[in-house]
């Protein structure tokens, strides 16, 4: 382990499900750096996801707490952490589909109210960092592969420049010459730009070129 | 300023769904535009109706308590049916009431003058007073109506409301009256005596009483010195339809002059002398506080006191009619209208949950994702009203033409039916205007200033509602759960 200072922390994070008999996340401790390519690995229903949501602030742990830097999330605007402070890639992509590639990074920038003047030749270039060219760059979403999707889900994640990068199943609806592209992309962020980059998955291809990698067990998480 | 823009490329990316809902915005719009353009011109006919005529007042004598009053002052078994009068000096005090904001007097009596030429002099004069008796067992049939006579070739009045309707106009050179010594007449019978403005003549009648019973007739001759201060071109019809045609009844015959050059000449008892006064009351809600004041006075219980409702109804009822169903209408298209739209926002956040949900993801908060769906119905709504006000006057003016059509001969047919004889007696001397007046048979709508602001309001609080119906459903959506279903 690095003895760099952590980005991100989880301390004794626990969820449970309205409804649910028991906790699906039962106190959960971690650590995440930048520059480091993290994994979390663990079976179906095992709360990888639903770790990756509170992450993410889409969700808000039960139990426990989730500091950014030294900012417990509970406390902060989630929106504007979602916004400003990380970065989600979906296994879904979920992007506007009506709106063209580049016009789903521009309202990302626009709502991380990013400085960027020209935002719209900064998108183009974002895009073109991941592999979309300028011509499917303005065509809209539905009309794009798996892949290019994929691609410009990294580059609106990527838009408004944030330290934590967290994708969930990136890969899963990929083949296997684009999924390695990805995993580039993901390698050199975390690498070369300093980024850390948490991946939920699966894959074995996927945990390879993770720095660490964390597996999740009856709702504990210990690294693999 | 991002979010106008990305409601406004929402608006073309989504241009199906966004058609479908500016239709019915738009038939929405245009039915407010039309019955609300209908509803407002047929108000403010109707209230400039009553500030001319919907407060109006008039003394009408009671034939039933005229003959009864009669009958008790009878003191030798014969009743005198005498017209009943107002003294003038009581009239003029009624008018200074402070109920009311408006009063016209008329006088009117019957004069020669050897100066003058009466235009149709060879058709013989007229203008002798109505009299009948009434024994004690009702009208006697031997005399039930006589003339008393008297060769009249004038009518000398005060009565101008024929150059307010342009039916008369002052030729040049020539003012009103102004004195109690001062008249004009019409250029032809100016012309026909030979007479010039600034001319003098000498004006004759008579006061008179007969008792109907005894037979007796007492008479007091007046006068009046007049100079000649005016003269007016006449276009009125010279003859009525239901007089004879003499020189008293011809038109061109008569002479203007003021109010109390005529009324001064009355005297207690005698006939002769008509007057007449048509009082506005300041708000019709006084009326009651009028009439205890007029009986204070001492007007006789003879006369009732009546507001114009008859000639109210038949006057203005078909436009009110109009504005009743508009109004219903109005009512009826906005709150479906409302139930419309609060559907289509939630079908239409339903459909774009998704959409929504990745909004929220980004970290868009839920009041802009709000105020862009707001913007959107908003610009939609402004669209439509853009076009709603240039198509909804189109259709308003065939539209209140049927309706009001529809309604004149409903008003017609209930008049009909009902077919109840007024109880009214015709004023005393058939005050003008009210009688010239027609029943509105057209109503020119045009969309004024304030009905655009109405309908933009109206506009407003719709898309609104339909804001307020989305945000309603978006504060239920969590954006992980809106995620994770989809995925």
């Amino acid at each position: 382990m690095s003895t760099m200072a952590s980005i991100l922390a989880l301390n004794k994070v626990s969820y449970r499900y309205e409804g649910a008999k028991s906790a699906v996340l039962k106190g959960i401790d971690a650590s995440f750096e930048a520059g480091q390519v993290y994994t979390i690995i663990g079976k179906s229903g095992a709360g990888k996801s639903t770790l990756l949501s509170l992450i993410s602030g889409l969700g808000v742990a039960t139990g426990g707490e989730i500091l950014c830097g030294e900012t417990n999330l509970k406390q902060i605007d989630r929106d504007n952490y979602r916004a400003r402070s990380i970065g989600v890639v979906f296994q879904g992509y979920n992007l506007l589909t009506n709106a063209t590639a580049v016009q789903n990074i521009v309202l990302s920038m626009n709502i991380s109210k990013s400085p960027e003047k020209d935002k719209k030749s900064y998108a183009y270039a974002l895009l073109k960092r991941v592999g979309i060219d300028q011509e499917t760059a303005d065509r809209k979403v539905l009309k794009l592969s798996g892949g290019e999707q994929q691609r410009v889900g990294i580059a609106r994640a990527l838009s408004h420049n944030p330290g934590i990068l967290i994708a969930d199943e990136p890969t899963g609806n990929l083949d296997k010459e684009t999924e390695a592209d990805i995993l580039r992309i993901f390698k050199r962020l975390a690498h070369k730009e300093g980024k850390c980059v948490i991946i939920v998955t699966h894959s074995k291809n996927v945990s390879s070129i993770a720095d660490v990698v964390y597996r999740i067990t009856s709702g504990l998480m210990n690294i693999a | 300023m991002y979010i106008f823009q990305n409601a406004l490329q929402n608006l073309l990316r989504n241009r199906g769904r966004n058609l479908m809902m500016g239709a019915i915005i738009f038939v929405i719009i245009v039915s407010v535009v039309t019955a609300l353009m209908i509803n407002n011109t047929a108000n403010g006919v109707i209230n400039d109706y009553k500030e001319r005529f919907g407060s109006e007042v008039s003394f009408v004598p009671n034939q039933k308590k005229w003959m009864e009053e009669a009958v008790a002052n009878s003191t030798d078994g014969y009743v005198r049916l005498d017209l009943p009068k107002i003294k003038p000096e009581l009239l003029l005090a009624l008018g200074e009431s402070e109920y009311l904001k408006d009063t016209v007097y008329a006088a009117e009596t019957k004069a020669n003058s050897k100066a003058l030429r009466a235009i149709d002099a060879n058709r013989g004069g007229g203008g002798g007073s109505v009299m009948a008796e009434m024994g004690p067992n009702g009208l006697r049939e031997a005399q039930p109506m006589q003339s008393s006579g008297g060769q009249y070739y004038h009518k000398l009045t005060n009565q101008y409301a024929d150059f307010d309707e342009g039916l008369r106009a002052l030729t040049e050179g020539s003012r009103y009256p102004e004195n109690d010594n001062e008249c004009i007449m019409s250029e032809e019978l100016l012309k026909n005596s030979g007479l010039a403005i600034g001319d003098t003549l000498k004006l004759t009648s008579a006061l008179e009483k007969t008792d109907a019973v005894q037979g007796e007739a007492t008479s007091k001759d007046i006068s009046w010195e007049m100079t000649i201060v005016g003269t007016y071109t006449d276009f009125t019809t010279e003859y009525s339809e239901n007089l004879l045609q003499n020189a008293y009844n011809n038109r061109r015959n008569e002479i203007l002059t003021t109010f109390e050059a005529i009324s001064n000449k009355m005297q207690d008892g005698m006939n002769g002398i008509n007057l007449d006064a048509r009082f506005t009351l300041t708000n019709p809600e006084v009326l009651e506080d009028f009439i205890e004041e007029v009986r204070e006075k001492g007007l006789s219980k003879v006369f009732d006191i009546a507001a114009d409702t008859e000639t109210y109804n038949r006057i203005i009822g078909p436009v009110e009619g109009l504005k009743s169903i508009t109004f219903t209408f109005v009512i009826v298209v906005i709150v479906l209208g409302a139930i419309i739209l609060a559907l289509l926002a939630s079908i239409a956040i339903r459909e774009r949950k998704y959409e929504i949900g990745v909004l929220r993801a980004m970290g868009m908060k839920k009041m802009k994702v709000v105020l862009g769906l707001w913007f959107e119905t908003l610009a939609i709504t402004i669209a439509c009203l853009i076009f709603g006000l240039g198509i909804g006057p189109l259709i308003a003016q065939p539209v209140t033409n049927a309706m009001l059509e529809n309604q004149i001969a409903t008003a017609q047919q209930s008049q009909q039916k009902a077919s109840i004889p007024s109880s009214k007696e015709p004023a005393l001397l058939g005050t003008p205007q009210r009688d010239t007046v027609k029943a509105l048979s057209e109503l020119d709508v045009s969309l004024d200033i304030e009905t655009i602001l109405e309908i933009i309001v109206i506009a407003l609080v719709l898309s609104s509602f339909a804001g307020i119906v989305a945000t309603c459903k978006i504060t239920k959506y969590e954006p992980i759960k809106i995620l994770m279903e989809r995925n």
